[in-house]
């Protein structure tokens, strides 16, 4: 080992219970920003998982859709190619896609006396996202397994006044379907959301079809269903290119681009955690400058003898400085490793204890999926080092500027 | 002309001031010392005898006058090269607490070493040999406070010697020892200076030390009453030129 290093370690062993202090501080500082860093990755990734989960990760829709004011224009008509376009491509791509394509029909439905507005949302089942929340405390009677089936919110089914078993009907008049169509009503659904609750009308793709619009679809998601983090997402943007090459006459887009303000987000929670952990690094940097400043008061006098004995001054400054920088390199290490640690732990996905249900009701995803990259590492660890020197800075000065005959004169 | 020597000191002045209150600490010192001459510089307390070794030893700036080292004028140094200068040419002993705590004695040695850049090799064959000379080398491993006080000052000359200076300068170095280790200590540096021609100014208010050396410079309130070089070889008559 170097002098300088085994000078600055035999130093720092001196006040052993002050060092440990602050090299724990250090460490604990890391680990907080490590772990802080994972959950911050995690509530991204949750963010993530949810918008992909409920709009896909890649989506074709009719060019101009959002802004159409007619049923008509939101149509791709005869959708079956571009289907199976999205199908073949999403097949190279993906390791386990699932390709929706689905209808949402403005209807009349009515029941024996009550009738209300609602889109009835029509998709091939099953859907293993959207059919979450479906379980024995949510779904009354049972979910869909026929084209002449329909399932609708518990909140919906009270308002026209029907329970399972009877027929609903829907009007939706001047489309290319028949207009009207009979359903027999096979469950209903609470939702946690009442909102939701209230316009929750599902059936199959082929019964909206046949309703409104035989042949057409509005949306073709590709749900990527193994991509759990947005780091490995690396696959959403380029199969939402190789789409918009395939088919140019209708609109591509991958979850980020159709959900922008979701985008803005992302980008602003990034500086967010980065500000908050730096906040840590100056509270560490304190205790440490206070830790390297009594170590230098108490040693004036040595520090003198090495003055007089023909140290230069930018010895005696990186002598002070390679103590601190030791000691958060030190406290770093353990903290890394220890910050690594839960994260490795919970890498495979952790539940908040009580919630995972009440996150369910929403038709979230109740795991949570811990995520750090090494930059965020590296970020953790430069900045204790960064915070060693400059904690070093101003008594190193002083060290460094003793002048020897004063500091003898120290002696006892 | 004679031969330069190795130290000239003219009309050095020194004074501090406290507040309203100045005290002159050196008033016009002259002095001469030759390569390998065995120098006490005596005197009672706060006759400028710490003041004069410091000025000599460029760790302080004088008001006035002049110190030459080897036909080099060295009063005037800025810091950096004075620091260069007492690496390069000068042992320094004080009277305690001058050796780093957490080194162990050879690793003290051989720290003026380690500070003008030599490898470990070399610096730890030359801290061998000095603690030798001086009778520490199965002491090596120890830590300071693992030795005595008169063990510890020998450290602190094998770690002026290991350098291989021009000069040793040292202050009251048996001040915190007992008589016999503060004889003993004296006469090793005497053997040192005998043997291996290690020229040594150091200050002592120690009187029983003063008859195993060869030169005594007197000093009170600031001046040399007597430098010493009457009681050797020159005629009592002979007068500072
Ligand atoms: N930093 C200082 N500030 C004020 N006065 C000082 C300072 N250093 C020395 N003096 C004064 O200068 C004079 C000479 O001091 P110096 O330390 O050189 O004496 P000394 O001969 O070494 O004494 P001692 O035998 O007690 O060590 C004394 O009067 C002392 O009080
Ligand atoms: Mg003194």
């Amino acid at each position: 080992m170097p002098l300088v290093i085994a000078l600055a370690w035999r130093n720092l062993w001196r006040q052993r219970r002050r060092s440990l202090v602050t090299a724990g501080a250090v460490g604990l500082v890391v680990l907080l920003s490590v772990a802080y860093f994972a959950l911050g990755g995690a509530a991204e990734n949750g963010l993530y998982q949810t918008l992909t989960e409920r709009g896909g990760h890649v989506i074709v829709t009719a060019p101009g859709a959002d802004d159409a004011t007619r049923f008509e224009a939101t149509l791709v008509e005869d959708a079956d190619a571009a289907i199976a376009t999205v199908r073949r491509e999403a097949d190279a791509t993906l390791a386990a896609p699932l390709v929706l394509p689905t209808l949402d029909v403005p209807a009349l439905l009515s029941g024996e006396r009550r009738s209300r507005g609602v889109a009835i949302h029509g998709q091939p089942w099953p859907d293993p996202a959207r059919e979450r929340r479906l379980d024995d405390a949510t779904l009354e009677g049972r979910f869909l397994e026929g084209d002449d089936e329909i399932v609708l919110g518990a909140a919906l089914a009270r308002a026209l006044d029907v329970a399972i078993g009877d027929e609903v009907v829907a009007y939706a008049p001047g489309g290319a379907g028949y207009g009207v169509a009979a359903y027999a009503l096979v469950g209903t659904v609470d939702l946690a959301d009442p909102g939701a609750e209230i316009a929750a009308a599902w059936t199959t793709l082929a019964a909206t079809q046949q309703l409104a619009a035989p042949g057409a679809v509005q949306r073709i998601e590709v749900h990527g269903t193994s991509l759990r983090r947005i780091a490995d997402d690396d696959v959403s943007a380029a199969l939402a290119a190789t789409l918009g090459a395939a088919l140019p006459d209708l609109r591509v887009e991958d979850w980020r681009t159709a959900n922008p303000s979701t985008q803005q987000l992302l980008n602003a929670l990034d500086p967010l955690l980065f500000a908050v952990s730096v906040l840590f690094f100056v509270l560490a940097g304190l205790l440490m400058l206070n830790t390297v400043y009594l170590s230098v008061m108490e040693r004036i006098h040595e520090f003198g003898v090495l003055h007089a004995l023909g140290a230069g001054d930018r010895r005696v400054l990186a002598m002070v400085a390679t103590e601190s920088v030791l000691l958060a390199v030190v406290g770093a290490a353990v903290g890394t490793a220890g910050g690594l640690a839960f994260v490795a732990a919970y890498a495979d996905g952790f539940r908040i204890p009580g919630l995972a249900s009440y996150y369910a009701s929403f038709g979230l995803d109740p795991v949570f999926y811990l995520s750090i990259d090494p930059g965020q590492v590296a970020f953790a660890v430069g900045f204790a080092v960064l915070t060693a020197v400059l904690a070093a800075a101003w008594p190193a000065t002083i060290a460094a500027r003793i002048e020897p005959v004063e500091a003898m004169r120290f002696q006892a | 002309m004679t031969a330069e020597p190795l130290y000239r000191v003219r009309d050095l002045r020194k004074s501090y001031r406290v507040g309203e209150v100045t005290t002159s600490a050196l008033s016009g010192v002259d002095l001469d010392v030759a390569a390998g001459e065995f120098t006490a510089v005596a005197g009672p307390s706060g006759s400028g005898k710490s003041t004069l070794l410091h000025l000599m030893g460029v760790l302080d700036h004088g008001d006035a006058g002049e110190v030459w080292l080897r036909g080099e004028r060295i009063d005037r140094l800025p810091r950096g090269a004075a620091a260069r200068l007492r690496l390069a040419r000068i042992g320094f002993v004080f009277q305690a607490y001058n050796l780093i705590p957490v080194l162990s004695a050879l690793e003290n040695a051989a720290f003026v070493l380690e500070l003008r850049g030599e490898d470990r090799a070399a610096r730890e064959a030359k801290a061998r040999d000095a603690l030798a000379r001086l009778d520490m080398a199965a002491y090596a491993d120890r830590r300071p406070n693992q030795l005595s006080g008169g063990q510890r000052q020998r450290v602190a000359i094998a770690r002026a010697i290991a350098a291989d200076p021009a000069i040793v300068l040292a202050d009251e170095p048996t001040a915190n020892l007992d008589s016999r280790a503060g004889a003993d200590l004296i006469d090793l540096m005497r053997r040192l200076n005998e043997e291996e021609d290690v020229t040594f100014v150091f200050s002592t208010h120690d009187p029983r030390l003063l008859d195993r050396v060869d030169r005594i410079v007197r000093l009170e309130d600031g001046r040399v009453v007597d430098d010493g070089t009457d009681a050797t070889d020159a005629p009592a008559s002979q007068a500072t030129p």
